[in-house]
């Protein structure tokens, strides 16, 4: 390792970082690309995770350490001193992808089944391993396939229980908690837009389809096309954008809108 | 003799062993005589020949192997005849050169015919295997070239016809028979002759001709004339054809002048002021029409011009008319207009023009137009409608209340917004039921089986369902009457409608409280019913029935009033009362105040009906107001009828909630089309379903894509579809 050059080294260090991987593992991976970050990114976590070894009796106590006094589950209280324990704040975005390991039903609350089998998941078995692993799930926040999937998986994960639809405050939460991560430039209005034009829940079909639009269509909406089976919301989304002037002739301008 | 001596013998022909001595000038000499021949025939002194004579010689000649010397000699003098022909006409004077010329061809026609007779044998044997000219057309061709194409003559000739025609063009008589025999000759001589000589510079000066007078007429004449004018010119070349030309040459002449006359000035005539297309089509100018119609349609887009036209001004007027803020007021003077405005264009299409086909569709598509301009047709239509089955068509014969409901049904057929005109027709159809105001129950019948063959079983069923439950009410009633005759001597006499809920508009049910000789009597024939008909729930009416009641005024005038049932409840109050203020009469029946405002209005405050008096005397009615019996009462009728359920124009808050109503029902159709198309195509993108779903619901209304879109968003919310996880624009059914 001595022998690398500078560039190489701080590579290695970047992959590390980013990864939350060992020394070795980052310079294998990086070798194998060529030394290309971006190739050895791709290489990484189109892997399969290691399955690393955990311990069944380890998780059950650490589940027992988090489990609600009366209910054989894990819920507010215990996720608060989840969240200390490995120093995330519980607004933190990587609960949200913790959640997602776990396939949890239902924010605030985790059951002893999704919490154990999202930790084996992960391939932890103890606060360390996990806080360890934290680094690791921001990234894949960085990956488009996942980060569909976990923003898909929050729809059904946020809305209260029996709900259809997603309530409107919850939903403008979670977008601007996401698209914190993935820029979008029009979030601000969107969220904006819903509570002047729509006030009503959002349904699945339109949380899902909003993140297609964030994606292939451009901020300045050149590129849509009327026609492209958006939900209706979000025709009335554009209609909205262009009668306030906020998009004129193809040119998103600066937003200092009065309402 | 010695008859051994005989020798046998047999007959034997042998070749004649003399040599025929043939003079050596016999040629020459034969020629001759032949020579002779011909020019005393040009000559006209045929008389003196003999035939026989000639014809004997002409045979020997090519016998002798002399036809070269006989056909050339033909050649020669015939060509000389025909130089000494061409001098004498072409020295002919003015008129006199075409005589000239047509006697000439006459005596060459017969001097020909004499000479191919004599030389009959040659033209059969000699000519034919040596490939010449056969006699008779060798003679046209020697006539053409020596005389018709001769220097002097050709150009004159030319000349000298189109002069004719020319002067005849102008109005001067020529003579016709020596035009005939000309051509005629030209013809003969073949036709690239006709056409190169004649036709061809026939066509290019006619052509000119009919551009400069073309240009003249438009300058002056109005449309309807230069029309006429036009038309004229068209016949009179056809008549020439048939008298002096070629018949083949019709077409050629004809498309001149529909060129020059027609075609170079299609759209000025049309959009000409004050006389073109539009004001023949207003001021019903039917001949002028049909003139133009059949003018038009011998050049090419002529038809398409008239007709986008007609479409155009049909569209503009048709668009002034729904939008006219006079003609809505009354409902049915707009329809009336509408009804009108097609029986014009539908006549001036007879008429005029001879029913095509292309027309009609014109006319149907610019009513589809303008009728859908104005979204209240739907309901004025069924005003209309209401107004002709409640009075209108009283005393109107069978006949003539098909032909009307007929055409009715043509302009239900132009709606695009079917199910709005179902809704108020179902409205309209209630209360004329209801208040047993229908002229003719078989007119009532026989438009909804007009209905029902446009729009299908489902269109009326309900209709036909209050129509039903008139005629079971009616039964009902029998009924009830039969079981309580005893007790109910009496009391009023009750006639009870029961409505089936489902066919009926949907009211809302409001009672009041009746007066108690009524409300008892409803009640038994509550418990009446329900003992007949287990398990179903009765409510009443009250704004929609009506009461006549006979009535004593204080100065003893008697007067039977025909009024709606809240308006009973008024006036029964005054049975144990002589003055009451509007608060009392709010309370005692419990009518809603808007209701009651208007009915203490219709009470007291018009000129006529006024059976009760109002202090203070004002129009309105305010809360403080005291109503009184109006002793004074006076009326010319005994009936006197005050009650109003009648179908009226809807209010804006009314016809904004029914146009609510439609929407909100269009809903759950868009739905089960959407539903009904993905069940049967499984897999089917965006654009499809909404042209799909369009075309199923297009016989009822039109479908708003946005809707539409709603609607697909709402049935992936209950997971009826889904999106397709690769194509976001592809649907999936999901069963």
């Amino acid at each position: 390792m001595n022998k690398l050059g500078r560039g190489h080294r701080d590579k290695v260090h970047q992959f590390m970082t980013i990864t939350g991987t060992s020394e070795k593992a980052a310079y294998q991976a990086l070798k194998a690309s060529d030394w290309h970050l971006e190739g050895a990114f791709d290489a990484f976590y189109s892997q399969p995770q290691p399955k690393s070894y955990t311990d069944a009796r380890r998780l059950e106590d650490l589940y027992n350490r988090y489990k609600d006094a009366y209910a054989d589950m894990i819920m507010a209280d215990g996720i608060t001193l989840l969240c200390s324990d490995i120093l995330v704040d519980h607004q933190d975005i990587v609960m949200l992808v913790l959640s997602w390991h776990m396939k949890a039903a239902t924010m605030c609350e985790f059951s002893k089944q999704e919490f154990i089998g999202g930790l084996q998941s992960l391939g932890v078995d103890s606060i360390e391993k996990l806080r360890e692993k934290i680094p690791f799930m921001r990234s894949e926040l960085k990956d488009d396939q996942k980060f569909r999937e976990i923003y898909n998986f929050a729809f059904g994960w946020a809305k209260e229980k029996g709900q259809k639809s997603l309530a409107l405050d919850t939903a403008i939460g979670m977008w601007q908690l996401l698209f914190a991560e993935k820029h979008w430039p029009l979030v601000d209005h969107w969220c904006q837009f819903l509570q002047a034009r729509h006030n009503k829940a959002i349904s699945r079909d339109t949380w899902s389809q909003l993140l297609e639009f964030a994606k292939t269509v451009d901020p300045q909406l050149s590129n849509y096309d009327v026609d492209g089976a958006w939900p209706y919301l979000i025709d009335e989304f554009v209609e909205y954008l262009i009668e306030n002037g906020i998009i004129q002739n193809g040119q998103l301008s600066d937003w200092t809108q009065k309402h | 003799m010695n008859s051994s001596n005989q020798k046998k013998r047999n007959f034997q022909i042998e070749a004649f062993k003399h040599k025929v001595v043939v003079d050596p000038k016999y040629a020459d000499k034969t020629w001759k005589i032949l020579e002779h021949a011909i020019t005393e025939i040009y000559n006209h002194n045929a008389s003196g020949l003999s035939f026989e004579e000639l014809y004997r010689n002409a045979y020997n000649m090519v016998l002798h192997k002399f036809g070269e010397k006989l056909y050339s000699g033909l050649v020669g003098t015939m060509t000389l005849h025909l130089q000494e022909m061409a001098k004498t006409i072409e020295a002919a004077q003015g008129n006199l050169f075409l005589e000239e010329l047509n006697r000439k061809w006459n005596d060459h026609n017969k001097a020909l015919q004499m000479i191919r007779d004599i030389l009959m044998y040659m033209d059969r044997t000699f000519i034919p295997s040596n490939r010449k000219t056969p006699v008779h057309e060798l003679g046209l061709n020697l006539w053409r070239d020596n005389v018709i194409h001769s220097s002097k003559i050709q150009t004159r000739l030319l000349d000298t016809l189109l002069e004719l025609i020319q002067k005849e063009r102008t109005g001067e008589i020529i003579n016709r028979g020596l035009m005939r025999n000309i051509i005629k000759m030209l013809m003969d001589l073949g036709s690239s002759v006709y056409q190169e000589d004649f036709e061809k510079h026939f066509l290019e000066v006619s052509a000119d001709f009919y551009r400069a007078e073309s240009q003249d007429f438009i300058e002056c004449c109005d449309c309807g004339d230069y029309l006429k004018k036009a038309e004229r010119r068209l016949n009179e070349e056809i008549e020439r054809v048939s008298l002096y030309l070629d018949s083949k040459s019709e077409t050629k002449i004809t498309n001149v002048v529909e060129k020059e006359m027609i075609a170079s000035h299609m759209l000025r005539l049309v959009h000409m002021d004050n006389s073109g297309l539009v004001n023949m089509l207003i001021d019903d100018k039917y001949e002028d029409l049909g003139r133009m119609y059949n003018l038009f349609r011998r050049v090419p887009n002529g038809l398409p011009t008239i007709r986008d036209v007609m479409t155009s001004h049909l569209r503009e007027t048709g668009k002034q008319l729904v939008t006219d803020a006079e003609k809505l007021k009354d409902p049915v003077e707009f329809v009336q207009c509408l009804l009108n405005e097609k029986d014009k264009y539908d006549k001036i299409i007879n008429l005029a023009f001879s029913n095509d086909k292309t027309f009609q569709n014109a006319l149907n598509s610019s009513f589809e137009y303008f009728i859908n301009l104005n979204p209240r047709s739907p309901e004025f239509i069924s005003l209309f409608v209401d107004e002709k089955l409640r009075k209108g068509l009283k005393g109107v014969s069978e006949e003539d209340v098909e032909t009307i409901l007929d055409k009715v049904m043509m302009l239900f057929r132009y709606l695009q917004e079917k199910d709005v005109f179902e809704k108020y027709y179902k409205q309209h159809l209630a209360k004329r039921l209801l208040s047993g105001k229908t002229v003719s129950d078989d007119a009532e019948r026989s438009l909804i089986v007009k209905l029902k063959t446009e729009c299908g079983y489902q269109f009326t069923s309900k209709l036909e369902g209050m129509f039903t439950d008139m005629k079971t009410s009616q039964d009902t009633m029998q009924g009830f009457y039969a079981a309580y005759a005893a007790e109910l001597g009496d009391s009023p006499t009750l006639v009870v409608q029961v409505l089936t809920t489902g066919s009926w508009p949907t009211q809302p049910s409001i009672t009041c409280n009746l007066p108690a000789e009524m409300s008892a009597l409803c009640e038994k024939f509550r418990s009446y019913y329900l003992g007949t008909h287990t398990g179903r729930r009765l409510s009443w009416q009250t704004n929609m029935g009506t009461a006549d009641l006979k009535a004593i005024f204080g100065k003893g005038q008697k007067h039977e009033l025909n009024v709606s049932t809240y308006q009973m409840c008024v006036l029964m109050l005054f049975n144990s009362a002589d003055r009451l203020s509007y608060k009392e009469i709010e309370q005692a029946t419990e009518i809603p105040s808007s209701d009651l405002r208007r009915c203490l209005q219709s009470l007291a405050c018009v000129k006529g009906k006024n059976v009760l008096r109002k202090e203070p005397m004002s129009k309105d009615i305010g809360e403080e107001d005291a109503f009184f019996v109006n002793d004074k009462f006076a009326s010319k009728f005994y009936k006197v009828k005050i009650g109003t359920v009648v179908a009226q124009k809807e209010s804006e808050p009314e016809k904004q909630e029914t146009r609510q109503r439609v929407e909100e029902d269009r809903k759950p159709q868009i739905e089960a089309a959407i539903v009904r198309i993905m069940k049967s195509r499984r897999v089917l993108d965006h654009n499809n379903i909404i042209a799909e779903v369009t075309k199923q619901l297009q016989s009822r209304f039109l479908a708003n894509p946005g809707e539409i879109k709603k609607r697909i968003e709402s049935l992936i919310e209950r997971d009826f579809l889904e999106r397709d996880s690769s194509d976001r624009r592809l649907y999936r059914y999901l069963a």
